[in-house]
Order: C-alpha cells, then structure tokens, then sequence
C-alpha cells in the first residue's frame, strides 16, 4: 500500500494502482478518451494529463503507477490548459459534423469540448480528410475515420477481448486510421464491440443509422435473449420499433461487451411476420379468430383427453414465470407429467448432464471459475455457442497464468489463448474423459465407487476412440493434478450425445474425492433460460427445484414416439418448432400429424404452427416481464419495454388464460406474484436477489452474487443416470464426415433467422469442414459442395476451418431452407453425411 | 373648500377651451393617415425579416434541402411541437446523406419562440412570414415537410415593415389573401 497525495487529499492505495484509478478513488474528475480498464494502457489520448509535484513535464495518468509519497495535481491550471490544448488538437482534424453523426448527444469528446475545451480553435488550415463519404465495413458496422481521436479501443478490444484482431491502425499521428485489412471485415464477428467503445462516431451500427438521436429513445435494461450467458444490455426503442440494443460498462458478466446475436439480433422484435392473431383450422385452413375462441376450442378439446394423454413442450427462451406456470397448468390442471422444454436433447441426458454438473449445487459464476488454476473447457464451441463467455475467459486467462485446455473437434477462436488444444474426434467427450481418469490413476488413487465402474475399460480403447494422443491426455491429466483448484466447463455436446456424461461425472468424483481438488463446474448452454426451465421443472423427471415428483412423465422424445403409436393425443407446444429443430425431421413430422390436437404458441409461423389446431401469437423478450437464469445460475429480470403487435400476448397470460378456462383461480396473476410462488416452492430461489446491480467497478468483474441461485436440498430420490448405451459404431465408408451440429456464431435457433440484420450476416446455411479435408478435396471458402447424408441430401456454401479435426462437418441447426436435422434419424447417434465438389 | 376664487377656470370653462382641445385631436387624426389597413380587401402588413410566424424549410442556393435531421429543433422546442425522423438518401436530395424523413411542426401547440432557428446548425428552419393561422380544421395545424419546403410568398430579401397591396386567391384549401409586393407603401406604425 502506498499513500499519495491527490489535490492535497491524502489516500492509500495499493500498489502499481495508475494515478488515474487513484485519483478516481479520492473523487477527482479525471477525463480520458483511450483509458479502458480491461484493455492494455497506451497513454495515447493525452487526455489524462497530471501534474506531479517535482516533475517538469505532465504525466499520462493511464500508463503511470502512483509512488509513496507523489503530489498530485488533476486540476491545476497547468493541467487544466493542457486537457484545452489536447482537445484543439483532436479538433483540428475532426469532421465537426456533429448534425449528420449519430454518436452526437452522447458523444465523448462533444462532451468533454464542452467540459474542458478551448472556446475557439486556432487552427485555420483545411482539414485532413480520410476520405468523403462513410464506408460499409460490414453489413452491420459503418466507418467514418474522420472523426476519429486514434484512441485505438476498437483496435485493442477487437485483439483483447474479442481474440480476432481484424482492426488495425494504419499511418502515423494524425493520419492513423484505425480500420481492417482493404476496409472489408472478413473474418470478424460482427459483434459491434468496437462500436461499443468508440468515444466518437467513427464506428457505427449500420442498423442504426439516421434512425434516431440517444434523447429520442426509450429504454429498458433487459438480458440478451439469445445464449444462457446472461448478458445485460439496454434496449431502446423509438416510436414502438426498437432501434438499438447496447451494454454499459461496468455492468452485468458482459460489461461493455455483446455479440452479433445480442448487438444486431433483436430486430425479430419488430418483423412484419410477427403474428398478430389466433389462429384456429377450420375445414382443414388456418383462420384468423378470437382469443376468446381459439382459449373455447382449446379447453374443449384438452378436457376430452385424459391428462396423461396430454404433453407439453416450452421454450428455454420463455421467462421462468411462464415456464412455473406452463408446468403448473400441466402437472396441476391437466394432471399431465409429460413436460419438456427442448425438441432436441432426450430428457434422461438431461437429468444426468444437470447431475454430473452439479447444477444442483447452485449458481456458479464465472469470475470464480476462471480464478481457478486449471480450467477445461469440453463439449463446448464456446467462440460461438457462448461468445461472450469466450469475452471473458480470454480477457482473464491473458491476465493471469492459469492452464486452460480447450477440447473440441472444431477449431474455434479461444485456442489461441488455451495452453492445451485438444481435438478428439466428435461425440467422444466420454472417452475422452475416461482417458484422463484412467491416466489419473496410474498412480492407484484411493479407489472410489466411480473408478471400479471403469475398472473393465482401457484406456487404449478410450485414447484410440477419442482420436487423441496419449502424450496429449497425459499432459491435461498432469494439469489437473498440479492444480489448487479446478474448472471444468461442460457444453450442449453433452446433452447431443449423453454418452459422454457418466465420464463427466466420475471426473468430478475424482478430482473431488480422490484428488481432493477444489473443483467447479459450469454449464454452457445455448438458450437464454435453458437453466431456468429445467429449475423450475420443466422437464419429465423433476419438479419445481429439481425436487422429486411421483411418477415420471414423457420427454420430448417419448412424446413423439407416443403419438406415432396414438398414445399421445394432444400436444401444447409454446415457442419451440419440433419439426424443424428434433434430430428426425421425418418423425417429428409424422408425429406432430398424427396428433389430435396440437396447439402451438409461437412469434412466428414456423414448421410446427403449420400443423397445428390453434396457433396462439405470442410475444418477444422485449415485450414482457420476468426473470432468466443464465447458464451460471444467475436469475436476471427482463423489462418490458413495448407492447406486443396487434393481437398477440404475452406468453404468461396466455398460458394463464388457458389455465383459468379450466380452473378460474389459475394463477398467480403477474410477473412478481408468481416469482414470489417460486421462491416458496423451489428452496434454490427462496433467497435470490432479483435487484439489478448497476455499480460500476474497475476491473469490469461485476460479480453480483446475490444472484446466483442457490443449493437444492430436495433431490430426495436422485437423478437417473443415463442409459442410453454406447455410441454407434457404423460403417463409415460412403460418408467420410461426422455430421456435427450447433449454433453459428450468427445464429441461434428461430429468433436468429427472422432477424434481418443476422440473416444478412449469413443467410443460408454453410458446411464447415476442416482444412486437411478441405486441400483434399479441392475445395476452397465459397465453393458450392453437396452434402449428402443417408436420410437427406443438399447443397451448400464450404466455409474452411483451420485446425479443425479431420472428418467433421459442421452444419448450424437453425436454417429453415437447409433443415439440418433432417441428416439425423432417431435411434443412431450422430449422423454421417459425404461431401462432394460442385462444379 | 378654498376660499380663493378662480378666475382663470372660469375663463377656460366660458370659452369652451378643453372641448376645443378635444376636438383639435379629432381634427388632426381627421387630417392624418389612416393607420388601420383595408385587410384583407386592399392591403396586407409585411413583417419584418425578424418576424416569427409559421416555420420555413429552407434550400442551399443549388436546391438541396438544408435540413440534415439532426433534431436538435425538435430537441430544443420548449413545446415538444417538432417531430423529426431521419433517413439515408446519398442522392443529393440534401447537403448531406442524412435528410429528413419527417419533418412535422404542430403549430396549435408551438409558441413561437423561435428557439428552433437558433438550434439550427444548418439555418434550414426559419419562422417565416406567415401570420394567417387561423383555421376552422385542427388537423390543418400540423405541417409537414413537403408543404414547409416550398418557397416562402414573401422573399428572404424583402426587408419587410411595409403595406403591400393585397389581392384573393382562391386555392384548394380555401381563399387567401396575398400580399402583391411589387405595390408597396411604407407606413410607420
């Protein structure tokens, strides 16, 4: 600690703290344009001027450590005429054309001109102009160099934080500009950080543009709807549209930070093909009708079946309210156990994945995570599954050492800041694992219960199926055993392919039991609220708080398999689309036909509406209260900013609606009673705090851990283990390729594709494959291939992946025209698709 | 009462003196200009340059709208009476690719105060010349850009404190009374 004097105020500090943190602390006003507290210091702006007493020249406050006993000026008139010399400087060049720019109203340096700058400029020359007209970097971010102030944020953050360093700085002095390569973004991941950052109105959101000034909007500070990170940002809306989402800095895990997704995905919001009515067949047609009507045909044909004949599958998108109340209205009203709330994953995985990673034991953040000593990322395509988790564990594993391992098929961004790349051939997560058990106790470690089970597994078998080096799994089971504490970071692959869990788990028992590691595992999932409809017991297997129900209903899978064999009568699906996201496109098709009755809420008309009776018009994130648990197990309120289109409702009502057709006092009638009815029923969300810490700090780790949710106590009866036997072993000759699938870093499921500023991103599928097949094949980025599986065939863009495992092919699961579950058929895990050149 | 008589009261009251001086004041506004105006049959007042009356959309010399939409009007109306929404048009509509989409003033609710002129980087908006606004359709208060757009009846370069002579128009909307300012008087007011 050392004490320094700032404007005769004394304060202790600790060490190599800047003067400018210091002089923040002791409650001086210190301006900056470059300074960015998790970005690496550069001292380029100027801005930050101090005068230390006994020093000739002013000091960059950014880049200078405090030492005991410094005297610290921040405003004496020396300072004070330098921060007006800097700010004529960056005018001197500056466009000035504040009416046109659409940073003006919350720009930096309009600010701060107005703060500290010099009435009048002396400059007379003609100004330095980059070029006339504003340039198209990419579909979403527009340029302007010449308002520039060569803070180079967007450059760092683009290197720092986002890991894919297309922005560079170009010339020297006041002639650098900060742009990308020929000014084109081909590789970037059009998240708009370096918007974000931007103090001027350089970098600019082409969605945005000359649609609105910051005073015209209004906003709500919501959480992204779009991957279970949980990113706050605010949205803002003019005139009934939303125009615009950001995030602040120094709030929420994200901070200042969003992706593409979160940046330019929430205009779904406002797409003309919302639907706006009920919708009820009649003679065979889709018809436009009545709430009240279709809520009549809807209570008439549900009461004719009995409730075990009755399922139901829920958005992990909807808010956990609706999803108490949708299972409430199952278990409770239509004495239904058939509740599920994903199309794609077997609820037995489910409940062993929610086992093995301890999801149980309560809310794990990430912050805490990435302190630990070794962290090991599997099962994961965190860069685009989770990107902002990416943010941050790239931004905290360049600060620290620690051991990251990444163990993936895919090549993806975060490899480059990982010590160990792992690539093991697709769905082979578990004998991965077992390999690294198996490597663990070489040693005989004490034997636990878990070991014995693998006792009859070796671990040749193990290192040959995963396709990884013994060398390789002996240097990550070394990292685990030289580390204090560790982090395993588990993914959807997981639940695609549930094989893999029970390694998981016998890992946890290890490093726990055996080792006596402190270990922390942390889920990353793909739907803003997969974790909160699973604890608030949308699922099969459990109830409200993981606690233990009576009999097991039906899963997704079971449902559909049920009403092929008509023992399934009625289906009540809100916001999910079976037939385009089930890995079996035929059979959810056939199965979704051979219903009696099948309602569908939804914001769009999706495969699935299509086949159903009613088609209830639901409502975006944007249009309603609640709360999400994001993948940690931190419960977030969403906030209405504006009222859905035209006749449609909030998911929540309807619901209740449908409820109180059957019972009048289904309820509880709003947002906040019925998460007060939560906390009474699940103990993990008896003590959540659902306020909203907006406290900025200075190293952006606000960790608001009255958030998180806490340990259940009532899993009485225990998890199944999953069952489901061992992968299939097939003949791999006329398909080279293992099918993989997930989400595009532009993409995620059907909010993605009706948003136009992300399908002008990408707007058709594309095949990824490694560069090794790639070089084989002859086949370069762009070039038209056919994709060919045993159930389905189609033709498509390559996209190459360097690094890549060899033999896997990548499809998103999210494009309507290029259904990818279609490869898949049910009863054979994974699929195998050949690839062939085009023309 | 005094006990001081009078004598010059007396003289004032038999010569009738104050009457005579009240009649001298008819007499001479009798003989004077007139200052009322024969509106709208004969003339018309033309304000002064300064005059604040209903808004005016100005052009560059070249014809491209001034107007960049930057709202700043719309931001520093005390009445909240200027809705401004901007839009991209490179095609050199204006004098730079941000125009404006919708420019609407409601005038039932603007006060006038000109603030909106002084806000203006781009001296696009003025309160022009126009004082007849009275109507009998609420609806006919609200202005929008195309009508703002076209030229103002009384040129920028006419200095303006001046009768002109006025003359009926009939238009779509009703009957106007213009002012023919090639037939103007100067009257001190």
């Amino acid at each position: 600690m050392v004490t320094v004097k700032i404007n005769g105020k004394e304060i202790t500090v600790a060490d190599n703290t800047l003067i400018l943190e210091a002089a923040r602390d002791a409650g001086c006003e210190v301006p900056t344009f470059c300074y960015q507290a998790d970005l690496m210091g550069l001292g380029s702006c100027r801005m930050c001027l101090v005068e230390i007493e006994g020093q000739k020249k002013l000091q960059p406050s950014c880049i200078t450590p405090v030492l005991h006993g410094m005297s610290i000026l921040t405003d004496s008139s020396t300072v004070t005429a330098a921060r007006a010399g800097v700010l004529e400087f960056l005018l001197a060049n500056h466009a000035m054309d504040c009416p046109v720019c659409d940073k003006a109203g919350e720009c930096e340096l309009q600010d701060m001109v107005y703060k500290y700058g010099p009435a009048k400029g002396a400059h007379a020359e003609t100004k330095f102009k980059f070029h006339e007209k504003d340039y198209v970097l990419s579909p979403v971010i527009i340029k302007n160099s010449n308002r520039c102030v060569q803070c180079t944020k967007c450059v760092r953050v683009c290197r720092e934080v986002v890991g894919v360093g297309v922005l560079g700085s170009v010339g020297r002095g006041d002639h650098q500009e900060e742009t990308s390569f020929l000014k084109g973004l081909l590789d970037c991941d059009q998240d708009g950080n370096c918007i974000e950052v931007c103090p001027v109105g350089c970098f600019m959101r082409l969605p945005y543009r000359y649609k609105a000034r910051q005073w015209d909007l209004k906003s709500a500070d919501t959480v992204c709807p779009y991957c279970a990170t949980g990113c706050r940002m605010v949205i803002e809306e003019r005139d009934g549209v939303v125009v615009r989402a950001r995030a602040q800095h120094g709030v929420g895990v994200n901070s200042e930070t969003l992706c593409s997704r979160g940046r330019f995905g929430f205009d779904f919001i406002g797409n003309a093909e919302r639907l706006t009515t009920p919708l009820v067949r009649k003679d065979g047609v889709l018809v436009p009708s009545t709430w009240e009507e279709a809520v009549a045909v809807i209570k008439e044909n549900l009461s004719a079946f009995e409730g075990s004949r009755i399922g139901g599958v829920a958005s992990p998108r909807l808010t956990n309210e609706e999803l108490y109340l949708f299972q409430k209205l199952f278990r409770e009203v239509l004495g239904s156990p058939n509740v599920d709330s994903s199309a794609r994953w077997d609820s037995s995985g489910v409940e062993a994945f929610i086992k093995a990673a301890g999801m149980n034991e309560g809310g794990v953040s990430v912050f805490d995570c990435m302190d630990s000593d070794a962290v090991f990322i599997i099962g994961s395509q965190v860069s685009e599954e989770n990107p902002v988790t990416d943010y941050i564990i790239r931004r905290i594993s360049s600060g620290r050492r620690m051991n990251l391992v990444i163990a993936s098929p895919r090549a993806m961004k975060l490899d480059s800041s990982a010590q160990t790349v792992v690539r093991h051939n697709p769905a082979t997560e578990g004998a991965l694992l077992k390999a690294i058990i198996l490597t663990l106790n070489e040693n005989k470690l004490s034997v636990s219960a878990g070991i014995n089970a693998i006792k009859e597994t070796k671990l040749t078998d193990c290192v040959a199926s995963s396709g990884v080096s013994l060398e390789v799994i002996k240097r990550i089971a070394d990292g685990l055993k030289n580390a204090e504490s560790i982090s395993i970071l588990v993914g959807t692959e997981f639940l695609r392919f549930p094989e893999g869990i029970d390694g998981l788990d016998l890992l946890k028992d290890v490093c726990r039991k055996s080792l006596g590691k402190k270990l922390r595992i942390l889920p990353l999932l793909d739907r803003c609220n997969q974790r909160g409809a699973w604890e608030m017991g949308v699922h099969p297997g459990f109830g409200t708080g993981y606690r233990a129900i009576a009999g097991r209903g039906m899963g997704t899978h079971a449902m559909l398999e049920a009403a092929t064999r008509r023992g399934l009568d009625a289906m009540y699906v809100a916001g999910v689309d079976i037939a385009s996201m089930y890995p079996d496109a035929g059979h959810a098709r056939e199965a979704l036909s051979a219903l009696k009755f099948l309602v569908v809420q939804d914001m769009f008309l999706t495969d699935t509406t299509r086949l159903a009776d009613v088609v209830l018009p639901s409502s975006a994130f944007a249009e309603k209260d609640g709360a999400f648990t994001n993948q940690e197990g931190r419960v977030q309120t969403i906030a209405r900013l504006k009222n859905p289109p035209g006749k449609a409702k909030r998911d929540g009502d309807i619901i209740r609606a449908i409820g109180q057709s059957f019972e009048r006092s289904f309820g509880p009638d709003n947002a906040s009673l019925v998460f007060d009815e939560i906390r009474r029923e699940a103990e993990m969300y008896k003590e959540v705090s659902l306020v909203f810490n907006n406290k900025r700090n200075i190293d952006n780790k606000l960790d608001n851990k009255e958030a998180l949710v806490k340990a259940s106590s009532a899993l009485a009866r225990g998890f199944s283990a999953w069952n489901g036997g061992a992968p299939s072993s097939e003949e791999t000759g006329d398909y080279p390729f293992t099918l993989m699938t997930g989400n595009h870093l532009f993409h995620s499921g059907a909010l993605s594709s009706n948003s136009a500023s992300l399908s002008g991103l990408l707007r058709a599928a594309v095949v990824e494959i490694s560069n090794e097949d790639a070089d084989e094949m002859g086949v370069k980025s762009g070039s038209l291939v056919r994709v060919k599986g045993m159930t389905h065939e189609s033709d498509m863009k390559v996209i190459v992946r360097r690094g890549s495992k060899k033999g896997v092919a990548f499809i998103a699961e999210n494009f309507a025209d290029t259904p990818v579950n279609r490869f898949f058929s049910r009863g054979r895990s994974g699929a195998r698709v050949s690839i062939t050149r085009l023309g | 009462m005094s006990g001081k008589f009078d004598i010059v009261g007396l003289v004032r009251k038999v010569i009738f003196s104050d009457f005579a001086r009240g009649l001298a004041i008819t007499l001479k506004y009798n003989v004077s200009r007139s200052i009322t105006l024969k509106y709208p049959d004969d003339e018309k007042w033309v304000p002064y340059v300064r005059f604040r009356g209903a808004h005016t959309l100005n052009r560059d010399p070249s014809g491209k709208e001034l107007c960049v939409a930057c709202e700043l009007c719309a931001k520093a109306c005390p009445t909240k009476c200027i809705t401004v929404i901007p839009e991209e048009d490179d095609t050199g509509r204006g004098i730079a690719d941000r125009v404006a989409k919708v420019w609407k003033v409601d005038l039932v609710r603007c006060m006038f105060c000109g603030f909106c002129e002084d806000a203006c980087p781009t001296r696009a908006i003025r309160l022009g010349r126009e004082y007849e606004l009275a109507c009998t359709d609420i609806s006919s208060t609200v202005r929008f850009k195309d009508a703002l757009l076209k030229p103002q009846p009384i040129h920028e370069g006419i200095a303006g404190g001046v009768v002109a002579k006025a003359r009926f128009e009939k238009t779509e909307a009703g009957i106007r009374v213009v002012a023919d300012t090639g037939i103007i008087k100067k009257r001190a007011l």
